[in-house]
């Protein structure tokens, strides 16, 4: 295997996350503010998150406030108020409920064990709507006990009791309600477990002593998972897959449509395991695409199987034929229009894999470990660390099939000669809105990621976006696009503040699947004719990745744009094609 | 002695980080101002993690110099490959 990313394990000790902290930082650069409720005294594991989140946004100075000891809930009150990015909650079974942690005498006879059940679903609900109010207007990262309960119950150890049973019942309810919220994030409870033995995470000395209850080990370990739900890397966007011995075992030229299997009977089960996780990920918006060596007229055949878990439909392009891999490679980014740091190679052949990795640096180039079962459990775990999102939305699921209609509408724009005449046979609409707040979690998605057709390449943290909306003068627009070849979902995002007959644009990001539409120019048409506006100033700077945006404005206005330059609606007239989609009623919010 | 000395070094300029290399040997309670409970308490978690040696609160007193952490450190016999 050529390996995926590894986990960041290099702030495992004590000394090396302090060593991090005194790295000297600019005295300009901006603030990441974030803020930590915990019951306990935050010593080691503020260091240790501290660190960690430094690590991770290298340009920011890290601020952590934290609150009192023993207070996780009047904490969690206190620090919210302050402008922070985000809101980390530490709970532990002391701070639902004081007996059961060690440094309290309140009693562990049987007749209060009752008692500490139902004040711990107190305390939980409590938390629960402190947490759901938060997480209205900010992110919110959630630890659940991650200590052993201490042993107050009856029971013998290999029992468990139904106190402790009724205590856990109740965390599992509270986690998973709170986890549904928009910006609410759990720690995961079984990566944590792989990270940091549980029965090795209780210092009861240092507990006892100093109020810190978590050995060194596990403090690290928590924290670098805390840290990873607020500073998550990219995820990648699209895998790109072999066949033979890999998607199916066997060589389909050599074994033959029937001679190919993934079935337990034939012990190739894993390669039926493997297309069930590709379905996974094609169900969840990530692309896949096939690069193989082989006779394209055969595998066309094959994914006629019906007993293939992976539909034809979940993949594109398919590149099967004799050239070079990274050939193929090089066409499925162009298609994709993504970059190879993007985008994760499988083959079951280290040679290819290692000819694709010498084209394309950037790229995760793996191998498909076909007779290794552990391997493979660890490669599944790696690909969906890659492609773990927080969430999918309505955009992701129709992703491959409004990239295979773009690749479609070029072909069909190339094979009409004019322009006009392929944008007006397209029969496309825009739904624009218009909105005073920052609630559109897609457009906020859309902002942070776009790359080409970006005003700036200003990238949004939660806090700056929520205050910009403020000013009774700031407006998001979206604009959702759809034609007969299928819609494309809401795919542009506009930031900006009206001032008299002038609309100052801060942000403007397009998805690259919406090129070549003159979504751009109806962009522009809808914010002179909602404003009234008769000049349009643009936020603009140049970034290594934005020269589809550049080229537009320079298209616009003549010239090389410049930061703050304008666009005015006499010279928008004179300049802009036909643009023939029909305008869907804009919702204001 | 001469590596436990320079891990100590190190142990010292990640707890103080406003000590200068010169300063470090004759850091003490009484010099360092920073030198306060909290940062004695990160001091022994460093020392314990970086020597694997089990340090009591109680020994805190003892541990008020640099040269002190060092005779305390001979005394327990870490090694100088340690922990780290």
């Amino acid at each position: 295997m050529l390996g995926l990313v590894a986990w960041l394990r290099d702030l495992v000790k004590l000394i090396d996350a302090l060593e991090e902290l005194k790295k000297p930082l600019a005295e300009a650069a901006p603030c990441f503010r974030a803020a930590l409720a915990c019951g306990f005294t935050p010593l080691h594991f503020e260091t240790f998150l501290r660190a960690q989140l430094t690590q991770r946004l290298p340009r920011k100075r890290v601020r952590l406030d934290t609150g009192l000891f023993g207070d996780l809930r009047g904490n969690l009150e206190r620090l919210h108020k302050a402008p922070l990015e985000v809101l980390v909650v530490i709970i532990e079974w002391q701070d639902l409920d004081l007996r059961l942690g060690i440094r309290t005498l309140g009693g562990w006879r049987t007749t209060d064990l009752q008692d500490i059940v139902n004040s711990t679903a107190e305390a939980l609900r409590l938390l629960h709507d402190s947490i759901i109010e938060i997480s209205g207007f900010l992110p919110v990262c959630v630890s659940i006990p991650t200590l052993p309960l201490p042993p107050l119950f009856m029971t013998s150890p290999q029992q468990a009791s139904s106190y402790e049973l009724q205590l856990r019942e109740l965390i599992a309810s509270f986690s998973s309600t709170i986890s549904t919220q928009a910006k609410v994030r759990v720690v995961n409870s079984q990566l944590l477990n792989e990270l940091s033995t549980p029965h090795d995470r209780f210092d009861i000395k240092s507990e006892v002593q100093t109020g810190f209850p978590y050995k060194l080990s596990h403090a690290s370990s928590l924290a670098e998972l805390v840290a990873d739900l607020i500073a998550p890397s990219s995820p990648k966007k699209g895998i790109i897959t072999d066949l033979d011995d890999t998607m199916w075992a066997g060589i389909l030229g050599e074994v033959g449509l029937e001679g190919i299997s993934w079935s337990l009977d034939q012990g190739t089960h894993l390669h039926g395991v493997y297309q069930q996780f590709l379905e996974s990920l094609a169900s969840a918006g990530i692309l896949i695409a096939v690069a193989s060596k082989n006779e394209l007229e055969l595998v066309n055949r094959a994914f006629e199987r019906s007993d293939l878990r992976l539909s034809k439909d979940n993949i594109y392009p398919l590149e099967v034929h004799w050239s070079r891999k990274s050939e193929s490679v090089r066409r499925i980014l162009q298609v994709w229009n993504l970059g190879a740091d993007d985008v994760i190679f499988l083959d079951d052949s280290p040679m290819e894999a290692s000819e694709v990795k010498d084209a394309f640096p950037e790229m995760e180039c793996l191998v498909f470990p076909k007779s290794d079962y552990e391997a493979f459990w660890v490669l599944l775990k790696d690909l969906r660390r890659a492609f773990g999102k927080r969430s999918v939305n309505e955009e992701d699921l129709i992703r491959t099939r409004s990239i295979r209609e773009a690749a479609a509408l070029r072909g069909v724009e190339i094979s009409s000669g004019s322009p006009d005449d392929f944008l007006r046979s397209a029969a496309a609409s825009v739904r624009v809105e218009l909105a005073s707040g920052g609630q559109d979690t897609r457009a906020f998605e859309l902002v942070n990621k776009t790359n080409q057709f970006n005003l700036n390449g200003r990238r949004w943290t939660q806090a700056a976006w929520s205050s910009y909306f403020i000013d009774p003068a700031a407006f998001l627009m979206t604009v959702a696009y759809e034609d007969k070849y299928g819609p494309l979902g809401k795919i542009s995002a506009v930031l900006g503040r009206v001032d008299g007959k002038t609309v100052k644009i801060d942000s403007w990001v397009m998805s690259c699947r919406a090129f070549s539409r003159r979504i751009e120019h109806q962009t522009l048409k809808q914010i002179f004719e909602k404003f009234r506006a008769e000049e349009i100033v643009f936020e603009y700077l140049p970034t290594p990745r934005n020269a589809p945006l550049r080229e537009f404005l320079m298209e616009m206005l003549g010239a090389e744009p410049q930061p703050g330059g304008s666009l005015s609606f006499a010279q928008f007239s004179s300049r802009s094609f036909e643009i023939f989609q029909r305008v869907e009623e804009a919702v204001n919010e | 002695m001469n590596e436990v000395r320079g891990r100590l070094v190190r142990c010292f300029s990640v707890v103080f980080p406003q000590l200068s290399a010169d300063q470090i040997p004759t850091a003490s309670v009484q010099t360092v101002q920073e030198w306060d409970s909290l940062a004695a308490v990160t001091l022994v978690a460093v020392l314990q993690e970086e020597f694997a040696v089990e340090i009591d609160f109680g020994d805190l007193p003892q541990l008020e110099s640099f040269d002190a952490v060092l005779r305390y450190l001979g005394s327990r016999k870490v090694s100088g490959n340690g922990h780290g």
